[in-house]
């Protein structure tokens, strides 16, 4: 079940009076709060801007709205007594590691693609993919980065014609 | 000689032959003098020419003319990437203050980056952290007419009378915070006239919305104009310039209008790099660039774009002291209309 | 008939092996460019726009034009093998195309949707053959108003998308508006959010979002789960669509076609818009609207058409008016423009064989691609057999190129990564996502079209209600709120 598509499967890791239930209903509600908050501060900064203009709705009129609204839906959840059986599901353990690889992984690519260039950020970081969810072979992980990356900047940087970013060794 | 006709062709090839050589040999003389200015080890890459607006516009499609005629002339390779977003703020600032000075980025703008550069730069970068190193061309804002509805066949003068008469009533398409407002500010101030003016993104869409009768009058380029003026769904009536355009000998200058001398609006189209950029790599881009628009293919190609070029600035000994000069002009303006404390 | 004469200059100009080659080739790159996340149709025309320099004026339109629908096509395959979409416009293929997948039956999900896009794409250049310069003439004065009404009919259809809790599905999507102000005020050229940032005046770049949102938090989503050695576990069943996906699938295609080109001919609508109106409209239309979420052949075959409808319906104004409608159809002006050639209501006149060439090379175009995609749908549902932890990888990396292929900029890829960390999480709480990213996208033209209505109305709000394709479409919105609010026979209680 992924993002875009109904979740269908039903709840087999979290019981109420489960301690991580009580965990993820804290953090329900700090989901929920955070958006009263993130409305009421963005109401207050588009008020600055200004509702109304001379020639009709300014600039503030619209992004005002929008905050408003978010601060009511908060308030409304906040308000919405929960459904045991929507608990969230959140990842712990081994799975959690797999999640926190991967996004490290990630930003790992953000952070060093404007010092290390794309060739060699890339290799770095699916090595890290690599292993983050499956202990695969070295010899195996070294290989596919090499040969993903170097496809890819062939692809792009030759037959696209796009400039990769490169690192202090020039490419 | 048997047959005087085989000798005239003979005379003819000859002769045009004579003639085409020293203008081949130009061509290659001024290759070689580019290639003597070419600093050791650069470039080593492409060039990178940043253009601050969509790709298909017309600063756009400026930039890649300039771009295929420098490759041609210097050998080098030249990428163009748009740096889009805030109307050009985007990219005006990255040139100012994240491009680094190496001559490999080159940026084509136009003076509504000192609009940028003055009003919303926020004190983070100013116009001389660009120093101009070639000039284009110019192109000079237009009020463009309807062909159709109660307006059609007005002149400029007409309109504005109708503006004073009924403030409020005749739509004007203008690009906020830009030399669009600007010139109907100035009308507005000199006439008494009021009109109702509906944003747009761009000059283009605002012609556009003429064409399907959602303004009354709209403002933009000949470029932006020229498809829809030839095939009659709208029509120009008057050029923000000091004289008319060759190329709309029928259309009177704002000037002539309305009277007086300060309808002068258009847009400058210069190429740039940031400041700090090595004296060699600046002068040898400068000289591409140089030897780019000396090319009559080139210069036949912008023409068909409806450009013109300025005199004061196609003097490359005193470009950038006289864009300066326009760069301060600009900086009054918005002194003494209260925009700039 | 005019038209017919005109169409056959056109295929005598485009059947020249040259210009045949380029056709394929821009298929081809464009099939291609739709399967990469975030590589889009804009910025593969960006970066091939010099090589049309050193082609002929049809050779080169000729190529670009194709890549610009061929992408259409392609953007599908990731959308239904990986729930991750190859562009905005298959954000919506991913909601039952994925979960068809799961059923084993990606082949028809990727059968229906070539031969969806075909059909549209095919429709869409006879409909532009015979009525273009009419069509034209009546899209001209599609004006702010109007395009208020449209997004107001937009904002409606992703009322449709939220399939759980409401106030979840309203949150997201005013945060969807919200986020959308980040940057430059277009109306007045004020700066909304940016807090002194360059990066964020120039808003937030949607591919990010969409790459963020729909793919690192799908590989998130599925790397948490116990290790799955492929995506798909069920063994696929049959390449082709049987005949009960045919007959459910035809009249949705012809409704995607008619939707699509209508939202293609106004400026702001365009593929994305008509990808998830088109899926409104369906689970609206359909007898058993639980289905859609699960697996409904509808809601592929339905926006697949509409969105290659709308670029045959968007390119009618920019070669009968010289008035680009976005920002891919821009450069293609600008491509023209380079040429040498002057776009405008003369262009069919003064270049007929440019005009109906580009025409004529639609038609062969459709088919090199159904050519193209059909013979691929095996090869693509053996991508499903790769194990997954050698898979997510790869796509991850490919999704970072494409992301900053966008605007050159690594903070694009920040974006990408919170939008995808927030995705994640949000997900597990259970909200809806995909009406964020529809908010997100007709915002900008939602708010700009109501100001500039505002502004040029002497009568304030009341220029809604006097022009009539602004009341009608308003209506219609309000018709399908009420209808929504409505219980329906085979539902119990009501939709919300």
């Amino acid at each position: 079940m992924g993002p875009a598509g109904a979740c269908l499967a039903p709840r087999t890791r979290t019981k109420p009076g489960d301690q991580w239930f009580a965990v993820t209903e804290m953090f329900e509600r700090a989901v929920n709060i955070f958006w009263v908050l993130l409305g009421a501060a963005a109401a207050s900064y588009a008020w600055t801007l200004g509702i109304i203009g001379s020639s009709g709705p300014d600039s503030g009129l619209f992004p005002f709205v929008s905050a408003l609204m978010i601060m009511g839906s908060g308030l409304v959840l906040l308000l919405q007594p929960r459904d045991a059986a929507l608990a969230p599901d959140f990842p712990r353990g081994a799975a959690l590691g797999r999640v926190l690889g991967v996004s490290g992984g990630l930003a790992f690519m953000a952070i060093s693609i404007p010092f290390l260039g794309f060739a060699v950020a890339g290799f770095v970081t699916m090595i890290i993919l690599l292993h983050a969810v499956e202990k695969s072979g070295w010899v195996f992980s070294v290989s596919l980065a090499f040969i993903s990356v170097a496809a890819v900047d062939w692809l792009f940087g030759r037959v696209l014609g796009m400039a990769l970013p490169s690192g202090p060794w020039g490419w | 000689m048997r047959n005087p006709r085989i000798a005239f062709v003979f005379l003819a090839i000859s002769l045009s032959a004579l003639l085409a050589t020293p203008a081949a040999a130009q061509g290659d003389g001024a290759k070689a003098d580019l290639a003597k200015l070419k600093p050791k080890d650069f470039p080593t890459g492409p060039i990178e020419f940043t253009v601050v607006y969509p790709a298909g516009g017309g600063m756009d499609v400026t930039a890649r003319l300039l771009a295929k005629h420098v490759e041609n002339w210097s050998g080098d390779r030249i990428v163009v990437n748009n740096r889009t977003g805030g109307a050009g703020m985007v990219g005006h600032a990255y040139l100012a203050t994240q491009a680094k000075p190496d001559g490999y980025t080159v940026g084509v703008i136009a003076n509504l980056m000192w609009g940028d550069a003055m009003l919303r730069a926020q004190n983070r970068w100013a116009y001389t952290d660009l120093e101009p190193i070639g000039y284009l061309n110019s192109d000079a804002l237009t009020w463009v007419g309807p062909t159709e509805g109660p307006y059609k066949g007005m002149s400029v003068r007409q309109i504005v009378a109708l503006a004073k008469d009924k403030p409020g009533t005749i739509r004007a398409a203008t690009v906020p915070g830009s030399m669009w407002d600007y010139i109907l500010d100035q009308v507005e101030a000199n006439t008494g006239a009021k009109f109702l003016r509906v944003p747009f993104q761009g000059g283009g869409a605002g012609i556009n919305a003429l064409a399907g009768e959602n303004v009354d009058i709209a403002q933009g380029f000949y470029s932006e104009f020229r498809g829809l003026a030839e095939a009659g769904k709208v029509t120009p009536i008057g050029v923000a310039s000091s004289e008319r355009m060759s190329f709309l000998k029928d259309t009177p200058t704002m000037n002539e209008a309305l009277g007086g001398n300060e309808y002068l609006w258009n847009v400058i189209r210069f190429v740039v790099v940031p400041k700090g950029t090595p004296a060699d790599r600046k002068a040898y881009l400068k000289a591409a660039i140089e030897a780019a628009m000396k090319d009559p293919e080139l210069v036949a190609e912008y023409v068909k774009a409806g450009v013109y070029f300025d005199p004061k600035l196609t003097n490359a000994a005193r470009m950038e002291a006289n864009l300066n000069e326009y760069a301060e002009r600009e900086r009054e303006f918005y002194q003494k209309t209260g925009r700039l404390k | 008939m005019e038209a017919l004469v005109g169409l056959l200059t056109g295929f005598g100009v485009i059947m020249t092996p040259a210009n045949l080659y380029l056709c394929f080739l821009g298929s081809l790159i464009g099939t291609l460019v739709g399967v990469l996340p975030g590589v889009g149709p804009l910025a593969a025309l960006a970066l091939l726009l010099p090589v049309t320099f050193t082609l002929s004026p049809v050779g080169g339109m000729v190529m670009l034009a194709s890549i610009f629908y061929g992408a259409m096509y392609g953007g599908s395959t990731t959308s239904i093998l990986l729930n991750i979409p190859g562009e905005a416009a298959s954000v919506v293929t991913c909601i039952d195309g994925h979960q068809m997948a799961k059923q084993g039956r990606a082949g028809a999900a990727l059968g229906i949707a070539a031969i969806g896009s075909f059909v549209a794409g095919t429709l869409g250049v006879i409909v532009m053959t015979f009525c273009a310069p009419a069509i034209a003439a009546v899209a001209i004065r599609f004006g702010p108003p109007e395009n208020f009404a449209l997004m107001v009919l937009g904002v409606v259809c992703t009322l449709f998308m939220i399939t759980r809790s409401p106030v979840k599905g309203a949150l997201m999507i005013a945060l969807g508006f919200l986020t959308a102000t980040v940057g430059i005020d277009v109306v007045n050229g004020r700066e909304r959010f940016t807090f002194g940032s360059v990066d964020l005046s120039a808003g937030i770049e949607l591919l990010a979002v969409v790459i963020g949102l729909f793919g690192v938090t799908e590989i998130l989503s599925n790397v948490e789960a116990t290790v799955k050695s492929t995506v798909v576990a069920e063994r696929i069943r049959g390449l082709w669509p049987t005949l009960a996906d045919w007959r459910a699938s035809w009249r949705p295609m012809l409704r995607g076609s008619g939707l699509g080109f209508f939202l293609g001919l106004v400026p702001g609508g365009g593929p994305v818009t008509a990808s998830f109106m088109s899926y409104a409209v369906e689970k609206r239309i359909s007898a058993r609207p639980e289905r859609f979420g699960k697996g409904a052949i509808e809601g592929v075959a339905g926006p697949e058409s509409a969105n290659n409808a709308a670029v045959a319906g968007s390119l009618i104004p920019v070669l009968s008016l010289g008035i680009p409608g976005n920002p891919v159809t821009a450069l293609l002006l600008g491509a023209l423009v380079i040429q040498g050639i002057q776009p405008g209501p003369l262009f069919i006149t003064q270049r007929p064989d440019l005009f109906w060439g580009i025409v004529a090379s639609m038609y062969v175009g459709n088919v090199f691609l159904l050519l193209l995609n059909l013979p691929l749908v095996g090869l693509w549902a053996q991508l499903l057999r790769i194990p997954y932890r050698v898979l997510f990888p790869i796509v991850l990396l490919l999704s970072v190129v494409g992301t900053y292929s966008a605007n050159k900029n690594v903070f694009d890829l920040w974006v990408m990564l919170g939008f995808g960390i927030a995705g994640y999480v949000l997900h597990k709480l259970n909200y809806d996502l995909a009406p964020f990213i529809i908010a997100f996208v007709l915002a900008p033209l939602l708010e700009q079209s109501l100001r500039q209505s505002l502004a040029m109305s002497p009568h304030g709000a009341m220029i809604f209600i006097e022009r009539p394709a602004t009341l009608l479409m308003l209506l219609c919105s309000a018709g399908l709120i009420a209808l929504m609010l409505r219980p329906l026979p085979n539902t119990k209680g009501g939709r919300l």
